[in-house]
């Protein structure tokens, strides 16, 4: 077990910068995940971590003790990869073995070992197969359980899950997320998918174009996005931007479009600190944060009109056309309303945000 | 996105391990090109220059190998007396010949094969694979026989024909592969779009017309660079350079000089044509077996 | 089929015909659907393999004629004595003949000891470049300079050794001489060295080519495994017997298996070199062979020879080409 911290660390391939500048401190115990899509640095980092790839500038350091320059081997973290690097020819006892062999341990101790692993995984069935006769998940199970043979002090995880499909993903996201409870190790996910981070870590790191964009709980990242990037990127169904201005009438200042005019909350004026009281600014709603209806319920409802509406099983999703763009409203299947029909939207201002134009930052 | 390879750290013996990895491979270029080297230089030397050599352990000495004033009368004997512009041509239309054919014929029954699935494919198919690899000189014993019926020794149409029983098997067996990363959904989809089967399968050529142009150049090489076939079924008639350079040594006088000067001549164009396919060469010479 | 060639036509004569074609269909409604399909030659399974079994007939045919009927000529051959009009059937004398001949015997025994000593020195040292070679900075220059003596047709590449290992002004007989190697006698010229320098001539233009293979076997071993194992605690040393050398057996076992057949192939530059000698040293069975047909011209006896040996390559070749299906060795 360890606090992995990461200080100051660039990643370049030639010229070109994966990582950088990035600060971190995972702490003992924790759960971290590392959200990002493809090529914002994610894995880079990862790698860094793992000793898998050198470190441009910078330091990694587990509890205190830089380890750039320790070989893989030296760091003794456990890695479980996309493609699960499982070796075809040796059998799921030897694949797990493989890291208590590689450190001279007794055959005793390692049978124990493995076949308490594979209990675990419910995969002590398959101890003598070989990867080619395993499926997809299985195939995750054995990769897991190579990590979890050997009680190192970091699992590493390289969206171990990404290649499975729905159901399964859905299952090993409960049974990974048990697993590192019970073993208490700190534990670094990599993941494009933003369900995964939001539904397992204690906390996320978010990253786009190798820059650390926010770092916090999974609420905090849903609820209080930092800026307009991450606010977009987590949530499914993603969150609705609106172009808007910004103006002052009276006391209030309200948020103008051309099919609404909304005043803000008093405490979110404050938030506005003054020098961005008047201009462009950009709305961000999620869909569940409105209703709609077909009947005007107030003066600061949105009208637009119905452009399609989507049955999602449980949820409509319904996409309402307004002067400029569409907006997507979470509402119930009962909902009524046809395509082309006018309705209204009364958006939750205690759940919208409002971001910077230039470089979307959020205020609140 | 990863480095291209995978990391190393710099133990004490991984540097032993690159010092040792560096002589190494600087001996192994030596002993590769050297050869070369003296080959060359020596084609341009008079023979006594040539025959020149240090004493006996005397490896200071070595820098007599380029005492020498260069003379170009070894080429000039190649050409002047000795025909090798007719054993070049001879050459150039046999090997040429034979790799047009085998390629023309070879990418109809390698796209076919690519297509169609029938009972004994597989016989036939390795039938076609083990011609190609039969030994030589046991080939030639019967080809030599109903050759010599049909007075094809010492043609260059016999030696047309004769390296196409290398290189017809060749083009099949690779064209075939290439054929095979062409997805038929191409055709399916110009076939619906109105084109007849034949349209269909030149509308996929160009996908592999690199390969194709790939392969008629090794089907040169190959031919070019064989001495057996041309030795027995070209002797005469059909003499091609290896052989009029084989030629050159004669039990009395050995004109090295002109040796080392044909094997230039020889050499010099196939090593060129190599280069410009470079990336299918792997491929050819382990008969599709490994792809770089 | 002749359906096929009218299912061609059909469709070269394209746009009139599909009008016409559409027309019939309006006219007469009440025709069953099977009536508006597309002409049974376009779909017809039997009709689109004939198609393709045109396509491939020249080819076969060619082959059939420079291999096939050779092949059987070659069996004809093999039971007959004489050449030229003046033939005589002989049984199965030839083949009788060959189990005391002497030469035909040692010609394996020298075939296999020169294709073991090839081997050997090609692979160790063809993937131990290879592992050197890559990811190198100099890669590319290092490996079109490897690609070098491959190049080189054999009969020549054996004139230039020839050169290299005379006994009064050949260089590498100079080099072997000071080194203690050799005495003033050239290589050659002893029945104790002759195999060994037909040895380092092949080895000389061949072991390239057992890098080459590697070089691609290396590229393609999965980089995750080693990372993998990497991080299970293997040192770079561990890491190449655990993981590397397993992923490379199966394309070095299509290097060793193509260049035994080659082996078997090429003569050349034993031809060009010591064409046997010296005492039948280097005889190995095809040079025996070509000996035999050749220079003797008893096709009969050469016939029978031949036989065997491709006998022999037709079996190693139905292992190679195992080995190709094998789905490891990546190939096709």
């Amino acid at each position: 077990m360890a606090t992995v911290t990461i200080r100051n660390v660039w990643k370049y391939y030639g010229q070109t910068p994966a990582v950088k500048d990035l600060n971190v401190t995972c702490p003992d115990g924790s759960f971290v995940s590392i959200l990002g899509p493809s090529g914002c640095g994610k894995s880079s980092t990862m790698r860094m971590i793992a000793g898998l790839e050198h470190i441009s500038a910078g330091d990694i350091l587990f509890d205190n003790q830089r380890i750039n320059d320790l070989a893989p081997k030296d760091r003794d973290v456990a890695m479980v990869f996309e493609n699960y690097a499982l070796y075809p020819h040796k059998t799921v006892f030897e694949n797990i073995a493989n890291p208590l062999r590689l450190r001279g341990t007794a055959d005793a101790t390692i049978k124990e070992r493995v076949t308490g692993a594979a209990r675990l995984l419910e995969i002590a069935h398959l101890l003598e197969r070989r990867p080619h006769e395993l499926s997809g998940g299985q195939k995750q199970r054995v990769a897991i359980g190579r990590a979890i043979v050997r009680e190192p002090k970091l699992f590493l995880f390289d969206e171990p899950i990404a290649h499975l499909d729905a159901k399964l993903r859905a299952h090993m996201r409960g049974e990974i997320k048990h697993l590192q409870r019970n073993l208490g190790t700190t534990m670094i996910y990599v993941t494009h998918d933003q369900l995964e981070a939001l539904s397992m870590a204690d906390f996320i790191a978010v990253m786009h174009d190798g820059e650390l964009q926010q770092w916090g709980t999974p609420s905090e990242i849903f609820n209080k996005p930092v800026n307009a990037w991450v606010a977009g990127f987590v949530g499914e169904p993603a969150m609705n931007f609106l172009t808007c201005d910004l103006k002052r009438r009276g006391d209030d200042v309200v948020l103008s479009h051309h099919n609404f005019d909304i005043p803000l909350l008093p405490g979110q004026v404050r938030q506005l600190n003054g020098a961005a009281q008047a201009g462009i600014a950009r709305m961000g709603v999620r869909p569940d944060a409105m209703t709609v209806s077909m009947t005007k319920p107030s003066e600061a409802a949105i009208q637009g009109e119905i452009f399609v509406n989507e049955l999602l099983g449980g949820d409509m999703l319904v996409e309402v056309q307004l002067a400029d763009s569409r907006i997507r409203v979470k509402t119930t299947p009962e909902f009524e309303g046809k395509p082309g029909e006018i309705c209204y939207l009364t958006v939750n201002r205690d759940k919208w945000h409002v971001f910077d134009a230039g470089d979307g930052h959020a205020y609140f | 996105m990863a480095s291209r390879d995978v990391v190393h750290y710099n133990t004490p013996l991984q540097r032993v391990l690159s010092v040792l990895s560096v002589v190494f491979v600087i001996f192994y270029l030596i002993w590769t090109l050297l050869p070369f080297v003296i080959m060359f230089v020596s084609s341009f030397k008079d023979l006594l220059e040539a025959f020149k050599l240090p004493a006996v352990g005397d490896w200071a000495g070595i820098g007599v190998f380029f005492e020498f004033t260069p003379t170009l009368k070894h080429y000039q004997t190649l050409f002047a007396e000795n025909n090798f512009s007719r054993y070049m041509l001879n050459s150039l239309i046999a090997a040429g010949g034979s790799a047009v054919i085998s390629v023309i014929f070879g990418s109809l029954a390698a796209y076919s094969l690519s297509r169609v699935d029938f009972r004994g494919k597989s016989d036939l198919f390795f039938w076609i694979i083990s011609t190609r690899m039969a030994p030589v000189v046991a080939v030639m014993v019967p080809l030599f026989a109903i050759f010599r019926s049909l007075d094809l020794v010492g043609t260059l149409p016999g030696l047309i024909l004769a390296y196409t029983t290398f290189n017809l098997p060749f083009a099949i067996w690779i064209l075939k592969g290439f054929f095979d990363n062409v997805p038929y959904g191409i055709e399916e989809a110009q076939m619906v779009d109105g084109a007849t089967r034949f349209q269909a399968f030149r509308s996929i050529l160009p996908l592999v017309a690199p390969g194709i142009g790939a392969f008629i150049v090794l089907c040169i090489l190959f031919a070019w660079n064989d001495f057996l076939f041309a030795a027995i079924i070209g002797s005469g008639g059909a003499k091609t350079l290896p052989v009029a350079t084989r030629e050159l040594v004669q039990p009395q006088n050995i004109q090295w000089g002109a040796i080392m000067a044909a094997g230039v001549v020889t050499t010099a164009p196939m090593m060129l044509l190599g280069l410009v396919i470079r990336k299918y060469l792997v491929t050819g010479l382990t008969m599709g077996a490994v792809k770089e | 089929m002749t359906e096929t060639l009218t299912g061609i036509d059909m469709s070269v004569r394209a746009p009139e015909d599909r009008f016409r074609a559409r027309k019939v269909s309006t006219e007469v409604e009440a025709r069953p659907l099977s009536a508006a399909l597309p002409p049974p030659g376009r779909l017809n399974p039997a009709a689109r393999k004939a198609y393709y079994f045109y396509l491939m007939a020249p080819a076969i045919a060619l082959l059939a004629f420079i291999s096939l009927y050779p092949f059987f000529w070659l069996i004809v051959m093999a039971f007959q004595k004489g050449d030229m009009g003046a033939v005589e059937w002989v049984g199965f004398k030839n083949f009788i003949d060959l189990a005391s001949d002497d030469r035909f015997l040692s010609g394996w025994v020298l075939l296999f000891r020169y294709s073991a000593m090839c081997l050997f020195l090609q692979v160790s040292i063809g993937v131990l470049l290879a592992v050197v070679v890559n990811g190198s900075r100099y890669e590319r220059f290092l490996v079109t300079a490897l690609l070098m003596p491959m190049m080189m047709a054999p009969a020549v590449a054996g004139l230039l050794w020839l050169f290299l290992y005379n006994g009064t002004f050949g260089w590498y007989h100079w080099i072997f001489h000071s080194l203690g190697l050799l005495g003033s006698g050239s290589i050659l010229s002893s029945a104790k060295t002759a195999m060994y320098a037909i040895v380092l001539v092949d080895v000389w233009q061949w072991t390239p080519l057992i890098t080459l293979i590697a070089l691609a076997g290396l590229k393609r071993v999965p980089r995750d495994q080693i990372e993998a194992n990497m991080v299970d605690g293997a040192s770079p040393f561990r890491n190449f017997f655990a993981i590397v050398l397993p992923n490379l057996y199966p394309v070095l076992l299509i290097a060793v298996l193509l260049r035994f057949m080659d082996n078997f192939r090429f003569i050349d530059h034993i031809l060009v070199l010591t064409g046997g000698g010296p005492a039948n040293a280097t005889k190995i069975l095809p040079v025996y062979l070509f000996e035999v047909a050749f220079k003797f011209f008893d096709l009969g006896r050469g016939a029978a020879i031949a036989l065997v040996l491709l006998v022999v390559t037709i079996i190693l070749g139905k292992i190679l080409v195992g080995v190709f299906d094998r789905p490891t060795a990546g190939g096709r």
